[in-house]
């Protein structure tokens, strides 16, 4: 049996249903049950629904044998897995956002940012020379710059409806982001023959679009 | 930080004894090494990166020590300056704690962890790579793992070769291995259409890099130069001895296995067991190692995670019972 771990969220559906067209499946009873860890309808599946920030641990110790997650996730656990396909799902940017898009040529001292995503934050700025302070907040980072908490953000990005709203602007985007199929080392090598049916099924889908 | 009492400590014990008992029948002779040296020491013998990862710390004059992160850097040495003159082969094998830092929560999160390590030093060629092989085999199915372990071998020069044919500056040649190792296929695709040179795209069908003697012939339908040629044909005769040993099942030749490229110089391997969630074992062939002390000589050997195979063997017995 393949242990599937999803991450919960906005992520979730589109997973679902990719892994339905590959021929992975839960039945409606299951779809609409509040248990944690479900079966497939063929029994060859067990997905688990666990936080997005958790995908990469369960999978990373082999709790899981592979796992549908946002790239941001993975930059930040910077967990050792192998990716072996971009779902091309939940596509959004992580990007630097403050209220006054000249503040990183203006201010030359420290510059506070908030985020969620404290390592790419860090990589980020330390990759290009630029100190700044890191705070480290777990939501409605949006907030900070508007009450004086920080300078600018770093946070995923949709539509950027959140940002405007606030009074944000992008100053530069880090990454683009997008869910990927994510495998444990070890279940790679033991358990080939699944896993690379599996992989092969959702690459199917992924570049050959929706075959039904 | 771990105890292991009773029953645990037992099992623990017994896995250790049967694998030095192994080691012993080959003619593998023990060796303890100092648990502490001079921080130099590791870092000219595993590179500084690896060699970061241990714990340092000073001694009285100021020199930088470390706990040692691994024994094989100590066992290297000792062959090019205490024993220099011994006759070749040298045949060395140990039980022994090494420490390393970890990140947290990384699924390898022990700091340390005792490794059972073997060490041919002084002769090339296959009969040396299949012996360590074999060895790895043995101690596998003494623990009666033979139907829960695979084994995963390649040759890095297969990477070397396509890497220097494609004249990859240092930052490429890195995100090349990077992609390949974690197997991106999509990221890696991007990459090599960059190049005129096909080569690369032997690494490409990522769902086919594992396997038997097929990936080899995958491989050479688009490597042609002649350093890739020459590890491709000394991993499939490699392939043909383990064949000939019955042991294919067993093992699997993974072309993506380039983690550790600064180290190994040809074979590498890695052990997987089944209920472990990372690999539990690793090693290969290290011809550059020794000459950094001073004497340059073929060297090949691996080592096994005691504590990661007592996790695993405790759990399958607490299952039976």
């Amino acid at each position: 049996m393949i242990t599937i771990a999803i991450a919960k969220g906005r992520m979730q559906d589109d997973a679902l249903a990719l892994l339905a067209r590959a021929g992975v499946r839960l039945d409606e009873d299951a779809r609409n049950s509040r248990r944690l860890a479900l079966d497939d309808e063929s029994g060859r599946y067990r997905f688990i629904f666990v936080k997005p920030a958790d995908v990469p641990v369960y999978v990373e110790h082999g709790i899981a044998d592979c796992g549908v997650v946002g790239r941001d996730v993975l930059l930040e656990s910077q967990a050792d897995l192998l990716l072996p396909l971009d779902l091309g799902i939940a596509r959004c940017r992580m990007v630097v956002a403050a209220p006054d898009a000249e503040i990183m040529t203006r201010s030359l001292g420290m510059l506070r940012v908030a985020t969620k995503y404290s390592q790419i934050a860090a990589a980020h700025f330390g990759s290009r020379g630029i100190p700044v302070e890191i705070i480290q907040l777990s939501g409605s980072v949006e907030l900070a710059p508007a009450l004086g908490l920080a300078d600018l953000i770093v946070d995923l990005v949709e539509t950027g409806r959140t940002l405007r709203e606030n009074g944000l602007t992008v100053v530069e985007e880090i990454v683009e982001s997008t869910g990927r199929l994510v495998v444990n080392r070890a279940s790679y090598q033991l358990k080939t023959e699944s896993i690379t049916e599996l992989v092969k099924a959702l690459e199917a889908v992924v570049n050959g679009g929706p075959p039904a | 930080m771990r105890y292991y009492i009773g029953a645990e400590a037992r099992l623990r014990r017994t896995i250790e004894d049967t694998a030095m008992a192994v080691f012993a029948e080959w003619s593998y002779e023990e060796v303890i090494t100092p648990s502490v040296d001079y921080y130099d020491l590791f870092e000219q013998g595993m590179g500084q990166a690896e060699a970061q990862r241990g714990f340092r710390f000073t001694d009285n004059d100021g020199r930088l020590l470390a706990l040692r992160p691994d024994v094989t850097s100590s066992v290297a040495r000792m062959a090019a300056t205490l024993l220099s003159e011994r006759s070749r082969p040298l045949r060395f094998c140990y039980a022994a704690p090494v420490f390393r830092q970890q990140p947290q929560s990384h699924a390898e999160w022990r700091r340390e962890n005792t490794q059972l390590g073997c060490e041919l030093i002084g002769t090339n060629g296959h009969a040396a790579d299949l012996e360590v092989l074999r060895l790895a085999a043995e101690i596998l199915s003494r623990l009666d793992l033979q139907a829960s372990y695979v084994i995963t071998i390649n040759n890095v020069e297969i990477f070397n070769g396509v890497a220097a044919q494609l004249d990859l500056a240092p930052a490429q040649r890195e995100q090349l291995r990077r992609l390949i190792d974690t197997r991106e296929s999509a990221e890696l695709q991007r990459f090599i259409d960059g190049f005129s040179n096909p080569e690369g795209r032997a690494f490409l069908q990522t769902t086919q890099l594992t396997g038997k003697r097929e990936v080899l012939r995958a491989a050479r339908e688009v490597i042609t130069n002649s350093r890739s040629v020459a590890a491709l044909d000394s991993l499939e005769e490699l392939w043909s001895e383990i064949e000939s040993l019955g042991l294919a099942d067993r093992f699997e030749i993974d072309l993506s296995d380039v983690s550790s490229l600064d180290y190994y110089t040809g074979l590498s391997l890695k052990v997987f067991v089944h209920g472990a969630g990372t690999s539990v074992g690793r090693g290969g062939r290290y011809d550059g190692l020794t000459g950094n002390f001073g004497r340059a000589e073929p060297a090949v050997g691996f080592v096994l995670n005691l504590d990661a195979l007592t996790e695993v063997l405790a759990r399958r017995m607490t299952n039976v019972s």
